[in-house]
This record gives structure tokens, C-alpha cells and sequence, in this order.
């Protein structure tokens, strides 16, 4: 299936061996005590995806229950804790650590042509934060469940039965709060201490600009979480009266509380995939970036206007109607820097070289998806049309577009993109573009069908639409659209299976990779592949990230490199 | 607009009251102005979108690489592009804000001679509650073309109302007092949701939504503010059946299992005189006094399933207050003579107001 020439000796080969960060050191200890920011990456790497195969089986559960009207496998009480469970894991297991922890920890150092972050101890501390907090969360499962979705809105989830699941996770989010916390600092420091000389803010790769506001984000917003998981935790267990009316609390501050948090989240979600997607689209298109600063500044601004509009998810909470107003009139705010990023992103493709390699593949599907999951967002930041769609599918299929669609889309062509140099190994091609269209296909399938099913009056978290109070009608209705989401979940589940086959086969069979397969200008591409263990062996040439001018392809190395006919001069613009 | 116009019509056949591509039906007379907002973001958003994703096939296409050569010289940054690019995504969201906010004030904003329901959420069913003391479960009967205020409030945890007909929803909060208002503009029978997540049952808080002529409305609360009065003592077991559908959520009739124990099983109870085990690990004799008082105060004492484990929560406390002293021994009724209400499969005969009401006449 992939393509191996076995005829021709692979590149390197006659070459003694070259040490690199996977072979510095060996054993099992040297990974699980390792401050190697490489060796962390990839264990974050390793760990988040396995938590996401996890969380993609519960959505399969999910799928495969509501494919037909009336109960197929799950009982009402197992579906409500499936796809709770789904939530948390892909929340605050996957997406919000994603990118950052395990990319950002692997390319940022390097990017900045730094040995390690500024904290290497802490960045190991948190990774067992994570694991700790992973193994509570799941853990839940054997201790009762969990069936209060992943918001975990009072009085439900202080008055249920599932006292011990419900402790449980509350004391994951608090964990894994922290965990999210150190990361976020120890990007800010390293990003405004080790950047080497000549590399001032505007000559930083985007993809830093985004990991910088993620963790400003990281660091202001998630005590709020902390706090209130806490608050809850005592109110379950000691019975003191601050969200639960019985007890002469307000179930909506724990709304605000929440939000106040959750809301910066979906940022902390996205913002670094946004950074990823300006590295894929220049690098892929060996084109300049087009509006640099703009870019750049986009991201911090959707850090600022993200802390000022968590109240437009509570527009039915019963908060008085003039907050809706105003919370509605600054959500619209966010729109502008988002659009203004997506504009720049396409003016870059102007005149650029565009390749079709399986990383440039999920940054145009992303331009696609987010671009459908912004406008809808219109709809739903509009107080007259979210009143209707107000948890609906509609607001399911939304942020479906923009975590999944944008987040995790832009994470998966991340490690595509930077394989080679984690790895040392190149993947197929072929196969990669495969499943990049099965997943675009999949999931336009099993989403956009639920915009429909939410504007026709679909609620979210419904274990089944048939049952004596139902309308047959509706029931039929409902199914059809439930029937294609269903069935297009299983084509996206195909192609990620297919990338793990082919990912896992690159390991063992794949083509060594060269230093540079894509003609990337930032630093991580001017040390082999994969690193050395203190990353570059002599200083890196700092300059324009995104003058592509300077390389020029190699036939026999399959990568490219400086030009022959330009000095090599460390510090050179 | 003439520009969208087409696409409009496209994807957004709203026009009428049967719904369309996006819609259900509508019968209220804020939906046209929710539809229009809807489809005038969703004009918006197709043109962006053609525009974007047109824009990126059409580079895709003409910029293909070919070969490894260095990419075409072209500027990196344009001051005035980036502001056009910010600005007209401002000026369009503004005027989204202000046509969402004017719809807004009028969905909010109840009129001043609205009839007023009280609407009361609790696990996992709906009770509707008229100004002259009638009460119905999961079916809110209202008058056509008069404004309707629904008055909500949540027992337990927080549900949230949602007719998609009239395109209204609101969430009912514990310890809060929230409504929301329609006016419906023609006869029918349209969906009711929870649209707020509360629990096992969730799924099955559903009802409808049955609009009526002012006649026949003032027939139908009049009926249901006093039918159970003019059921003669021998068919209050009868009247029991239409009651039952304040329990079906959690006790089935035919001795599966569900959030509390079925009838059947206390039937069988009652009519060998046998006892039933609590959570806290005393029995109970199941006799008239024990299903009164397990009515009543639901809470004194819970019972324990099969399995010997208590049922996951006891049963609205107040309970007893929506069904009326009538309607709390017409349930006793029912759960001592079930044997007589249930067919050969152990389903429920049917059982209609008018075959056991006496003296109602057919209203004009």
C-alpha cells in the first residue's frame, strides 16, 4: 500500500548513525522521567490521542443508538452518562490540551531555537497532572458514572445519585485545570525569554503568536473552573447552600461561573489551531504569509473579546433580557478577528505555489469547515433566531464545525505536517489524502444534517425521538436526518482508523524523512529530522519565517535546504 | 437584497406556514419574524461562504504547484484591504444585531391582556395550570389568535419549554420565576419539548400543544377543571387511567421495570394482602392507607426494587396538590382495580372523558 523503495538505499543510510532525541537515551525510565520538551510532546502526543480514540468510541455509542427511533443499545441511563463521558473527554482530556501540549510542546522550543522550555520540570508535572486527571475522569465509569453532561449544570448535578462519578470528575477538571495552567506559563515565559537574537515578536511564526494567547488564556481563565468545581464539590459534600435553590443557592451563577470559564475554553480550543493552519497554508503554499500582523493580532484579540461574552449562553437562563442584549451585541465582536484571519488565509494562497501534500489537504478542509461553523454562529449570537435554535441540534452541529471541524482538523493536519520531524519517518501520501477526504466527507455528512434537525426542532441530549408522547411524524422526520448522521459517523470513523493504520506503518516501514520535506522557513526545519537532543547543533539562521526565497529544492535528498548560492550567516535576516 | 433573492428562494421556502427546507411549520405570530431573521443570516452566510470557498477552489486551481519552483512575488500585506475586510463584516453583523434585538423585544415582551398558564417542570413531565384551577398533563390547551403567557417554574431541577411551532423556548429554573408569551394563529396540534437536559426520562418530556376556537378553549379548561366532580364514585378507577399521565414516566402498568415500581406489582400487592420492602429495610403492608399515604408523602417511604436497592428518587413531593383530593383517590382507585383496566396484553384499555363523565354536553 504505501509506497517503499527498496531498491534504492534510503538517504542517511551509509551514514553512521546519527544521534537524535529518540536515541539519546533508552529505556523506559529515560521516557516517564525525561524534561526532554520533545519526549514530553510526544508522550502528550501519544496519551491525548488514545483519550480521543476513547471519546470517538462513546460518540460511536452515541451515533449507533440514534441511527433508529426506539432503543437500540444503550438504555436511557447509558446513553445520558455516553455522552457525557463523550463530552468531558473530548473537552477537557483532548481538545483544550491538544495542541498545545503535545505539538506546541514538541515545536515551540525549536521554533524559537531554544533547548527546552524556560520550565522543564513543570511542563513534566503537568503531563502527570493530565494522566492523573485522565485516569479520574475515566476512572467515574467504575464508581457509578456520570450522566450530568459534560456542563455539569446544578441543581442536576447536586441532587442526583451519582455522588461518587460526579465527585470524580469535578476533581478531574480541577486537576487537569492545573495541568492546562503550567502549560500556559511555561509558554508565555519560554516565548518572552528564549527567543534567540534577531527574533523580535514580528519575526516569531504565527503558530507562537496563537500558542502566546492560548496561554494568556490558560492562565486567566481556568481558575475561574477550578474554583467552581470546588464550590460545587463542597456544596455535594457538605450540603452549604451556593447554586442549589433547596439549599438557597442560584442555580444560574453556577451558569455564569461556568461559562465565565468555558467560554475563553472554545478559544483555548481553537486559537492554536488557527496557528496551525498559518504555518499550513504558507508552508504549503511556499507564499508569504499575507497580513502578518493582522494575523497576529487577530489572535490576541480573540483572546481579549473572548473573556466579555460567555452570558450568550444563558440567553434563556432567565438572566434579565438587557444582559442578553448587550452579551449578544459583544459576541458579534468576536466575528470581525476570526473573519479577518480567514480573509488573510486565502490572500495568501494568491499567487502561491499550492500543493495538494495531506497536511495543505485539512488546512483547506479547515478554511471550509470553519468558514460554515462562523456563519453559523451568527445565527446563534442573534437573539431573535437563538431563541429557536437554543439547545438544538443546531447549537450540537455548531460546535461540532468549530471544535472538530476546526480544532481537531487543524491538529491532524498539525501532525501531519510535522510527522517527518517527530518521527524521522514520511507516511503515504496517498493514504493520507484518502482519509483526509473520508473524513471531510464523514463529517459534513454527520454534521450538517444537524443543523437541519436542529432548525426543525430537534432538543440536544434526547436519547431517542419515538415513545408514546411522540408525534409519529416527527418521529419519521427526526429519523431520516438521525439515519445520514449516523451513517456519515462511520465514514469519518474509516478514515481515522485508516490514518492510525498508516501513521503506525510509517514508524516501522516508512521513508526516512529529510530535514526539511516542505520547505518550511521556520527553525524547527533547519535541524534534522528528527531533532538532536539539544535541538540544534549549531545556531539557526533567524530571519523572515516565512521567506520562502531562500531554499531551493534537493532531488536526492526528497527536501529542501538553503540555497547554495546565499551565505550561511547565523542571525541573517 | 434582490441580489440574495434567488438563494432565498432556494434554500429558504418560509413563505407559508408548512415549514420548509430549515423549518417546522409555524403558527405563532413571532415566527415570520424569527424565519426572517433566519433567512436573512442564512443569505448572508451563503454568500460568504460561496464567496470564500469559491475564491479558495478558484487559487486552488490556478496557483497549483508545478514543479518546485519558488512561488510568483506578491505583496505581503495591504493596509486598506485589511480594513475594507474588517469593515464590511462589521457593518453586516451590526445590522444582524439589530434585527435580531427587534425581534428579540417583541418575543420578550408579553402583551398587557395575555392569558396567563402556569407551566410547572418536574422529572419528567409538564402540568399545566389554567386561572380557573383546571390542570393538565403534557398538553397545553390555549385559544387561537389571543395572547398566551406562560407563567414557568421548575420543581426539581432546570427544564426549559420549547414549542418549535412558535418558535419560543424558555428554560424553567428552580427558585425562578421565567415566562415566555405566543400568540397562535390557527387551530391545531403542534410539539412541546424539554429542551433543557434533566435526566433519565429526558427523551420522554415531550407533549403538545393543542390550540383551540374560544369556544371550544372555554369548553375544554371548563372540562378540565371539573370532570373528575361529575365521575360517578363506581368509574373513579376509570378517571384514574386518564390521571396516569402524571406517572407513566416512572411506573409502567404491566410489571416492567422502570424509575419506580410498576402498578402491576402493587396491585398484585394489594390483592394478596402482602407487604413491601423499603429502602431503609422495613416492610410495608400494601393496603388502601399505605398507597394513600405513599401518594401523599412520597418521601416517608421509599421503596426498595427487586434487587433489594432503593429507586433512584422518590417521587414529586407534591404530587398529591396537582391531582386534587378527587384525583388522589381516583389513582388509589385505579391501583386497587387495575385488573379491570388492563387488557388481555396487560396494556391499559382506553378510557375517554366523555364515556365516564355524566350530565357534560357537547360544546357548541
Amino acid at each position: 500500500m504505501t509506497t517503499i523503495d527498496t531498491t534504492k538505499p534510503t538517504p542517511g543510510a551509509e551514514t553512521p548513525p546519527v544521534d537524535n532525541y529518540l536515541t539519546h537515551s533508552t529505556g523506559i525510565m529515560s521516557w516517564l522521567g525525561t524534561l526532554d520538551h520533545k519526549r514530553i510532546g510526544v508522550m502528550y502526543l501519544v496519551s491525548i490521542l488514545t483519550a480521543f480514540f476513547l471519546g470517538g468510541m462513546f460518540a460511536m455509542l452515541l451515533r449507533l443508538e440514534l441511527m433508529f427511533p426506539g432503543e437500540q443499545i444503550l438504555s436511557q441511563d447509558q446513553y445520558n452518562m455516553a455522552f457525557t463521558l463523550h463530552g468531558v473527554i473530548m473537552v477537557f482530556l483532548v481538545i483544550i490540551p491538544s495542541v498545545p501540549a503535545s505539538l506546541g510542546n514538541f515545536v515551540l522550543p525549536i521554533m524559537l531555537g531554544a533547548k527546552d522550555v524556560a520550565f522543564p520540570r513543570l511542563n513534566l508535572f503537568s503531563y502527570y497532572l493530565w494522566v492523573t486527571g485522565a485516569v479520574l475522569a475515566v476512572s467515574s465509569i467504575f464508581f457509578g458514572g456520570v450522566d450530568t453532561g459534560w456542563t455539569l449544570y446544578v441543581p442536576y448535578s447536586t441532587s442526583g445519585t451519582q455522588m461518587n462519578g460526579i465527585l470524580l470528575v469535578t476533581f478531574a477538571v480541577f486537576v487537569l485545570g492545573f495541568s492546562s495552567i503550567f502549560t500556559g506559563i511555561n509558554f508565555i515565559v519560554t516565548i518572552h525569554r528564549l527567543r534567540p537574537p534577531g527574533m523580535t515578536w514580528f519575526r516569531m511564526p504565527l503558530f507562537l503568536w496563537a500558542i502566546y494567547a492560548t496561554g494568556i488564556l490558560q492562565v486567566m481563565a481556568t481558575p475561574v473552573i477550578g474554583i467552581t468545581v470546588a464550590l460545587l464539590a463542597v456544596e455535594r459534600l457538605f450540603g452549604i447552600g451556593i447554586f442549589d435553590p433547596a439549599l438557597g443557592g442560584d442555580p444560574v451563577l453556577f451558569q455564569h461561573f461556568f461559562w465565565f470559564y468555558s467560554h475563553p475554553a472554545v478559544y483555548i480550543m481553537i486559537l492554536p489551531g488557527m496557528g496551525i493552519i498559518s504555518e499550513l497554508i504558507s508552508v504549503h503554499s511556499h507564499k508569504h504569509i499575507f497580513g502578518y500582523k493582522f494575523i497576529a493580532f487577530s489572535s490576541v484579540a480573540i483572546a481579549i473579546f473572548s473573556f466579555i461574552v460567555w452570558g450568550h449562553h444563558m440567553f434563556l437562563s432567565g438572566q434579565s433580557p438587557l444582559m442578553n442584549v448587550v452579551f449578544s451585541a459583544i459576541t458579534f465582536s468576536v466575528a470581525i478577528p476570526s473573519a479577518v484571519k480567514v480573509f488573510n488565509w486565502l490572500a495568501t494562497l494568491y499567487k502561491g505555489s499550492i500543493s495538494f501534500n495531506t497536511p495543505m489537504l485539512y488546512a483547506l478542509s479547515f478554511l471550509v469547515l470553519f468558514t460554515i461553523s462562523g456563519l453559523t454562529g451568527l445565527h446563534l449570537g442573534t437573539l431573535a433566531t437563538d431563541i429557536h435554535l437554543h439547545d438544538t441540534y443546531f447549537v450540537v452541529a455548531h460546535f461540532h464545525y468549530t471544535m472538530m471541524g476546526g480544532a481537531l482538523i487543524a491538529m491532524i493536519g498539525g501532525i501531519h505536517h510535522w510527522w517527518p520531524k517527530i518521527t524521522g519517518r514520511m507516511y503515504s501520501e496517498f493514504l493520507g489524502r484518502i482519509a483526509c477526504g473520508l473524513i471531510f466527507i464523514g463529517f459534513n455528512l454527520t454534521f450538517f444534517t444537524q443543523f437541519m434537525l436542529g432548525s426543525k426542532g430537534m432538543p440536544r441530549r434526547y436519547h431517542d425521538y419515538a415513545g408514546d408522547n411522540w408525534n409519529p411524524t416527527v418521529t419519521e422526520l427526526f429519523g431520516k436526518y438521525h439515519f445520514w448522521s449516523s451513517i456519515g459517523s462511520f465514514v469519518m470513523a474509516a478514515g481515522f482508523f485508516l490514518i492510525a493504520f498508516y501513521l503506525l506503518h510509517s514508524l516501522f516501514r516508512g521513508k526516512k524523512a529529510p530535514a526539511n520535506p516542505w520547505g518550511g522557513r521556520s527553525l524547527e526545519w533547519q535541524c534534522a529530522s528528527p531533532p538532536p537532543h539539544d535541538n540544534f547543533s549549531e545556531p539557526p539562521h533567524v530571519g523572515d519565517p516565512y521567506d520562502f526565497t531562500v531554499l531551493e529544492w534537493d532531488e536526492q535528498e526528497q527536501g529542501y535546504h538553503w540555497r547554495h548560492d546565499l551565505k550561511h550567516e547565523p542571525g541573517e535576516a | 437584497m434582490n441580489l440574495l433573492s434567488p438563494m432565498f428562494l432556494l434554500l429558504a421556502q418560509t413563505g407559508g406556514t408548512g415549514g420548509g427546507f430549515w423549518f417546522p411549520e409555524s403558527a405563532s405570530t413571532v415566527a415570520p419574524e424569527v424565519d426572517f431573521a433566519f433567512d436573512f443570516i442564512t443569505g448572508i452566510s451563503i454568500f460568504f461562504f460561496v464567496l470564500i470557498v469559491g475564491v479558495m477552489l478558484w487559487f486552488m486551481f490556478k496557483y497549483r504547484r508545478r514543479g518546485h519552483l519558488p512561488s510568483m512575488e506578491s505583496p505581503t500585506h495591504n493596509t486598506p484591504l485589511e480594513i475594507t475586510w474588517t469593515a464590511i463584516p462589521m457593518i453586516l453583523v451590526v445590522l444582524i444585531f439589530y434585527i435580531g434585538l427587534k425581534g428579540y423585544v417583541n418575543i420578550t415582551t408579553p402583551p398587557e391582556n395575555s392569558y396567563e398558564i402556569e407551566a410547572v417542570g418536574q422529572q419528567w413531565y409538564w402540568s399545566f395550570n389554567y386561572p380557573n384551577g383546571a390542570t393538565d398533563i403534557n398538553i397545553l390547551h390555549v385559544p387561537v389568535g389571543r395572547p398566551v403567557k406562560i407563567n414557568l417554574r421548575a420543581n426539581d431541577v432546570i427544564h426549559a419549554l420549547f414549542i418549535p411551532a412558535f418558535r419560543v423556548k424558555m428554560d424553567a429554573v428552580p427558585g425562578r420565576r421565567t415566562e415566555l408569551w405566543f400568540e397562535a394563529t390557527r387551530e391545531g396540534e403542534f410539539e412541546l419539548y424539554c429542551a433543557e437536559y434533566c435526566g433519565t426520562q429526558h427523551s420522554q418530556m415531550v407533549g403538545k400543544v393543542i390550540v383551540y376556537n374560544q369556544f371550544a378553549f372555554e369548553a375544554k379548561i371548563d372540562e378540565l377543571a371539573n370532570w373528575l366532580d361529575k365521575v360517578p364514585d363506581e368509574d373513579l378507577h376509570k378517571a384514574g387511567v386518564i390521571l396516569y399521565n402524571y406517572c407513566s414516566t416512572c411506573h409502567t402498568v404491566d410489571g416492567s421495570p422502570l424509575i419506580g415500581p410498576s402498578f402491576q406489582e402493587t396491585h398484585e400487592l394489594f390483592k394478596s394482602g402482602g407487604t413491601r420492602k423499603l429502602a431503609d429495610g422495613s416492610a410495608v403492608t400494601v393496603n388502601e392507607d399505605y398507597l394513600r399515604s405513599s401518594i401523599r408523602k412520597p418521601s416517608d417511604q421509599i421503596a426498595a426494587s427487586a434487587q433489594g436497592v432503593a429507586y433512584p428518587s422518590s417521587m414529586t413531593p407534591n404530587i398529591a396538590d396537582q391531582l386534587g383530593t378527587r384525583g388522589v383517590e381516583a389513582m388509589i382507585q385505579m391501583l386497587m382495580r387495575l385488573d379491570e383496566l388492563v387488557d388481555a396484553e396487560g396494556k391499559l384499555k382506553k378510557v375517554e372523558r366523555a364515556d365516564i363523565v355524566v350530565g357534560t354536553e357537547e360544546p357548541q
